[in-house]
């Protein structure tokens, strides 16, 4: 599938919808449509927006008249409380979204997911399939209303073969402006790890995961992808990059058992783990060859480089009153310019058919 | 004109110059020389130089490929004699004096050139820095690991305790090793024994010495290990992984040399008295990876371990009590507690067959039952005889 005319984002007023419009408002050709229930607090140059709720019947209408082509559903509240409310507009707000693209003809669906939803078991393999079974270790909203979807998305892909429909499963995201539980893990001033347990992580940077969702809109392979940054890291040596090299090391039973108890006094045990203990035990690592093969999609951080710069961020966020933005723009877009030449020569080399771009340059390798 | 040619003698006189006499024709040395020096002393050294320059470039040659960017700082006799002053302390004092003395010879013999002293002098300084550097990467981060979590830093740190229980603990012989392919993949399959997976490590280590090509060994290690502390990222750095069919295959297909151990927990919790008789090979799983990547099998027989630790009972209540797949009760354990942990210097021989080629199936033979399992039951009993063999040869538990 080429690319689309008019793409409808659902829930743009949160990080990945707002993220998402503003890269696609770069894109020549193309009716951005925006949908949240609350104004955006902050214009996005060219965003048709329409302030409305997702679940509003009138929504099939809205599409069908406004010629929507792909849909990328990104309405979802992440929380660690099991609440009605968030279940009514995650799970439900999908289907709803999902019916309304079928009435209105729409043909290509994008929606993400995460790769804890195969759950951190010890018999995992190191490379877990998407065709595999879910089995969230997390007790968590988020995960929970995750495999809901992915269980709707698994029977509306059977029903509706005509449509295509891509969920993306990322693993933990890291970058300098999101805040995820990664994110929040190596802010904080404590890092505590389970002693004697290194378990295999996969990151993604966030601008990898805006380039994912746009990806997918345009390409033609629907199904299940797990979608992460080259590269697979042991918990430590991701601490390390992500300037954490000293993480106090917590016995699992303890941890085990002395959560709930510190929960019950009150203290905010979830700050202190944002990320839960199993998920810091064992691996959860998905198997990137149908992203590569199927999906043709190559992020551009290695997972190393996102951690990096993520660290260097940090750093001299405590220097600069701006969270060091401006000072390091120019660095950035210099690398970002470098990263995208070689992301593009990489292509090349792997498909020689198309090689009708620039040769590699001598010396440009070692750019780092 | 012969006689240009012809090669000079190449031993010193007493003076310490080079002996200006020609050479005989059957020798490197001439006619007063060879009656009255030690003959295999004289010639070598020569030869001594050749050999000690070309390793040196060999080893900056090496250096270079992996690290491009090291550059020494500038060479000075002064600065190459502080160096090793520095770094003499820690060595003994013997071996202090015998480096002592064989750089003296060197020096007064005048056998090595200027360029030599330049290439101890860069590998010497590289040595160091990369010794200093480790700390630092290490809490950077700045080390490589690849996908499977194989960290060969750690490994470099492991192998010294690996090779002293490889040649002087257990003094372990093996035979076969040229079975294994230099490259390419290979599915090695030995029997499993000894209550704590130390066959594991030896069979690895037993590569890593003895194969020309010192190939890393991937083990399959049950899923009950990465629920232990400590172990599970020890086994991960090493290199190994969990065993699931789909590991194994992923591994072969990546061309890796993998350890398979089939009978699993059942072959390491064997009582004393079942030693030496194979549990049942699994599920056929690693005829099925075997199959589907096409790659040989080697079986392998590991004898000695057996008897490192001497169970006498498995303690089924204890073992459901702390989640253990088994608790053996041997003579030191769990009565002394961790010195029950020290297993015995048993005489240790390991044998690795002949390769089973795997590649006349075709690639949907992993889904013939019956082809599994006859393949896996054939692959048992050549483990079996194996075994057999070597214990029909052995005199001594401890002696060999």
């Amino acid at each position: 599938m080429a690319q689309p005319r008019t793409v409808l984002i659902t829930g743009v007023g949160g990080y990945w919808g707002a993220r998402l419009a503003a890269r696609l408002a770069a894109v020549p050709d193309l009716h951005v449509i925006g949908l949240d229930t609350t104004p955006l607090k902050t214009g996005i140059r060219g965003l048709d927006f329409v302030q409305t709720d997702v679940r509003n019947p009138l929504l099939a209408d809205f599409m069908r008249e406004e010629k929507v082509d792909a849909v990328c559903h990104l309405a979802f509240v992440e929380s660690n409380r099991r609440s009605e409310a968030n279940f009514d507009l995650n799970v439900m707000g999908t289907m709803k979204v999902f019916g309304a693209c079928t009435a209105a003809g729409v043909r290509k669906i994008v929606c993400r997911s995460s790769t804890a939803v195969y759950g951190a078991h010890p018999e995992n393999p190191a490379f877990l399939g998407e065709e595999r079974a879910l089995a969230p270790t997390s007790r968590t909203g988020t995960v929970r209303d995750l495999v809901e979807i992915e269980a709707f998305c698994n029977g509306f892909r059977s029903q509706w073969p005509d449509i295509a429909l891509n969920v993306l499963r990322f693993p933990s995201i890291v970058g300098p402006a999101v805040d995820t539980p990664m994110t929040r893990f190596l802010h904080s001033h404590l890092t505590p790890t389970l002693m004697g347990f290194d378990p295999l992580m996969q990151i993604i940077h966030e601008a990898d995961v805006v380039e994912a969702l746009w990806h997918s809109l345009c390409c033609d392979a629907p199904g299940v992808f797990n979608v992460a940054a080259e590269g697979v890291l042991p918990l430590s040596r991701l601490m390390a990059l992500g300037g954490k090299p000293l993480a106090p090391p917590v016995f699992h039973l303890a941890a085990y058992w002395g959560n709930p108890l510190l929960g019950g006094m009150g203290m905010p045990v979830g700050r202190l783990w944002p990320i839960e203990l199993e998920y810091l035990r064992y691996p959860w690592v998905g198997d990137l060859c149908k992203m590569r093969e199927i999906l043709e999609f190559a992020p551009t951080y290695s997972a190393a480089a996102a951690l990096r710069e993520f660290t260097a961020r940090r750093r001299l966020a405590h220097y600069t009153s701006d969270g060091g933005r401006s000072a390091q723009d120019e660095e950035l877009l210099r690398d970002t310019i470098e990263r995208r030449r070689r992301a593009r020569q990489r292509a090349v080399a792997v498909n020689p058919q198309g090689s009708l771009e620039i040769g590699v340059e001598q010396g440009e390798e070692d750019f780092v | 004109m012969t006689s240009n040619t012809r090669p000079r003698c190449a031993a010193l006189t007493k003076a310490g110059e080079p002996c200006k006499n020609y050479a005989l024709a059957d020798s490197s040395l001439c006619r007063a020389h060879q009656g009255a020096a030690p003959a295999p002393a004289e010639p070598s050294e020569a030869a001594l130089r050749q050999e000690l320059s070309v390793e040196l470039d060999n080893l900056i040659a090496r250096v270079e490929s992996s690290d491009g960017d090291y550059r020494p700082p500038p060479f000075s006799p002064q600065a190459l004699l502080g160096l090793l002053n520095h770094n003499l302390r820690r060595l003994s004092p013997e071996s202090v004096e015998a480096l002592l003395h064989k750089l003296r010879g060197y020096v007064n013999s005048d056998l090595l050139d200027l360029d030599t002293w330049k290439g101890i002098w860069y590998i010497v300084n590289y040595a160091l820095q990369q010794q200093a550097d480790m700390v630092k990467r290490r809490f950077s981060g700045e080390y490589e690991t690849d996908d499977w979590g194989f960290d060969p830093e750690f490994l470099a740190i492991v192998q010294p305790f690996l090779t002293f229980m490889y040649r002087r603990y257990w003094r372990i012989e093996a035979s076969g090793i040229e079975n294994i392919p230099e490259e390419g993949p290979a599915l090695l399959t030995p029997n499993h024994s000894g209550q704590l997976p130390w066959d594991g490590a030896m069979v690895g280590t037993a590569v890593y010495l003895e194969h020309p090509s010192q190939r890393l060994v991937r083990s399959l290690y049950a899923s009950w290990f990465p629920t232990l502390p400590f172990l599970s990222s020890i086994f991960v750095k090493a290199g190994q992984t969990l065993a699931s069919v789909e590991n194994g295959t992923r591994l072969l297909e990546e061309n890796q040399l993998v350890a398979v151990y089939p009978e699993g927990i059942k072959g390491v919790g064997k009582l004393y008295r079942d030693r030496y008789r194979l549990a049942r090979f699994g599920r056929g799983g690693f005829v099925r990876m075997a199959l589907r990547a096409q790659a040989p099998i080697i079986p392998v027989s590991v004898v000695g371990a057996e008897e490192t630790y001497i169970s006498l009972h498995k303690s089924e209540a204890i073992a459901r009590l702390i989640g253990f797949p088994f608790f053996p009760i041997t003579p030191t354990w769990p009565l002394l507690g961790l010195f029950g942990f020290i297993p015995l210097p048993t005489k240790w021989h390991i044998d690795f067959g002949e390769p089973i080629p795997m590649d006349q199936y075709g690639p949907d033979a992993a889904n013939n039952l019956v082809l599994v399992s006859q393949l896996t039951d054939q692959i048992r009993n050549i483990v079996q005889q194996m075994i057999h063999q070597r214990l029909a040869q052995r005199r001594s538990v401890f002696f060999g």
